[in-house]
């Protein structure tokens, strides 16, 4: 059964579509990831124009997030307190990341620059996690201790503040300095960030993962909203009648995602979510170094 | 008093039969099955059946042409094994759409420097250059225009080979449209040639109004007109729906 899009301008078919908004909707239950960096090559492979993409994808990613942190929520796994550190950082990464984005942009090579930095940090940060994930794997064979982290110098930061649901008692600097880069990340590269916050909460700030997949998806909330008002009023890029569309699978995806979740250990998700950040960056190195169908494309007069 | 009044109501018709007949002295009449595209929830795409009547012998090249865009074209290139944009050409008003039909291949009917001058086929459609690199040369240009000219017949909006149009007996003739579901909406024209021994004898120009109907218009324009509000009610929909589905699984456990 197709569907005409009134923004988009194209027909569509409306199974594909909720099935996408259900698939993507799971993964974002299950990780506390939007979800943005997958749906927004689906959406342009499927003929959506990357701009109607990106800013529909992103009023999605609402839905489903909200869908997803609820039922997080009644588990106790939404660190609210973290979420707003965060946010706060984001919001000033953000403002930051547009204006470093036009500057890139008068150097030229801009998609170059996204595209490479994509490979290496999720290359980096996707074997380094798949690495850590299966020695979980193996050592949680043995019952598994509660690991304790070593104290060092970012211990010794003032501003400390007690974040309860995370079970850490740490400076306020780190958890904002982590969502100035994120904020910065995402505003380049068009994407929530999910995929970055989620390994960067693990990692730096040494959060449980079960709590990281509902903060992560508590942020996110804010930031997609953010996207979906800026790219309406900018762009008018949001096509409401195929966030629809993607948004019913979401949510249903979504209550799924958080279930399958709590059922799963926290090195068995993480190793889950390593596999999924490789999988882009080796999809988005061989758009780079494969040979194109036709080296001539269309571009758009807009501009990215 | 009534009388005149009748008259008055009456010149608009007859102006409009003045208007017709001259295209008839021209020997050529054409009209379509519809009078306008319909973009609506259900639009896969439109067929449009195109026909007409002529008083001469001869033959039918129709060309259909889509409103104008400025359009960008990007070369890739590889350095280091990478495939890196490098160059971009912008051509000026470009045609969104560009069909061709003709009852005998055109270039059989008509000498190339015509063909050239009424733009009748894709590899000539007269593209101007806006922005090149600075070093670019006309075979660089050329290039750039045959990629533009590919993309576009890739994606359904250029017609590659050129369409038949059926002659039934001496003085009809038909041809099928087609518009696929990417076309753009605008203004679009209808040329339709009569050609005989290698000269266009008449020509006839046909509007068609390719638009955006019922909710599809009402989404479109509430979208541009009340992008906050707009961007507010998405949100709006996303907690509502987000909300609901974590109600309707909480209950059922």
């Amino acid at each position: 059964m197709q569907i005409y899009l009134p923004i988009a301008e194209v027909s569509v078919n409306i199974f594909l579509i909720l099935g996408m908004g259900g698939g993507i909707g799971f993964l974002s239950g299950l990780f506390g990831v939007g979800g943005g960096f997958l749906m927004t090559p689906l959406l342009i492979f499927i003929g959506i124009p990357p701009a109607v993409a990106v800013g529909t994808e992103a009023n999605q990613i609402v839905a489903s997030s909200i869908s997803g942190v609820l039922a997080h929520f009644k588990r106790g796994n939404v660190d609210i307190k973290m979420g707003v550190m965060l946010l706060i950082g984001g919001v000033i990464g953000s403002t930051f990341g547009v204006w470093l984005f036009t500057f890139l942009k008068t150097l030229g090579q801009i998609d170059l620059v996204i595209k490479l930095s994509y490979v290496i940090f999720l290359g980096v940060i996707g074997s380094v996690m798949f690495i850590e994930s299966v020695n979980a794997m193996r050592q949680s064979k043995k019952a598994a201790p509660p690991k304790h982290k070593g104290h060092n110098i970012l211990h010794g930061l003032p501003f400390k503040m007690r974040f309860r649901r995370s079970k850490l008692y740490i400076s306020a600097i780190l958890p904002v300095t982590v969502g100035v880069v994120v904020g910065i990340l995402s505003a380049i590269m068009g994407v929530g960030g999910g995929f970055v916050m989620v390994p960067a909460m693990i990692y730096l700030l040494g959060m449980p993962t079960a709590v990281v997949v509902g903060t992560s998806l508590f942020q996110i909330i804010f930031v997609t909203a953010n996207v979906t008002v800026l790219q309406s009023v900018n762009n008018y890029a949001v096509d409401i009648m195929l966030a629809l569309l993607l948004l019913i699978g979401g949510v249903i995806g979504a209550q799924f995602g958080a279930k399958a979740g709590a059922k799963l250990k926290g090195e068995q998700l993480r190793v889950l979510l390593a596999m999924m950040v490789l999988g882009v960056c080796i999809k988005i190195g061989l758009d780079l170094t494969l040979t194109p169908d036709d080296v001539y494309a269309l571009g758009t007069t807009e501009g990215h | 008093m009534s009388q005149i009044v009748r008259i008055l109501a009456l010149l608009p018709v007859l102006a409009a039969l003045f208007a017709a007949s001259p295209a008839y002295t021209k020997g050529l009449e054409v009209d379509l099955s519809k009078p306008d595209v319909r973009l609506d929830v259900s639009f896969e795409g439109a067929d449009l059946l195109l026909f007409g009547a002529k008083d001469h012998q001869g033959d039918i090249i129709v060309v259909v042409r889509g409103p104008n865009k400025d359009t960008s074209i990007r070369l890739k290139e590889r350095l280091a094994g990478i495939w890196v944009s490098t160059d971009e050409v912008v051509f000026e008003g470009a045609p969104t759409f560009y069909a061709l039909a003709s009852s005998r291949p055109v270039d059989q009917l008509l000498p190339a420097d015509v063909l050239l001058r009424e733009k009748i086929g894709t590899d000539r459609l007269g593209l101007a250059v806006k922005s090149a690199p600075k070093d670019a040369d006309a075979a660089t240009l050329k290039n750039f225009k045959d990629g533009l000219i590919r993309n576009m017949v890739a994606q359904n909006l250029y017609t590659g080979d050129s369409g038949i149009i059926e002659l039934i007996g001496q003085h009809l003739f038909r041809t099928d449209l087609w518009f696929p579901a990417n076309v753009h909406v605008g203004g679009y024209v209808i040329d339709t040639y009569l050609i005989s021994d290698g000269q266009i004898m008449t020509h006839d120009t046909t509007q068609l109004a390719v638009h955006k109907v019922g909710i599809e218009a009402e989404i479109f324009s509430f979208a541009h007109e009340h992008a906050l509000i707009y961007g507010l009610l998405a949100i709006l929909i996303a907690v509502v729906s987000g909300w609901t589905a974590n109600a309707v699984f909480k209950k059922r456990g």
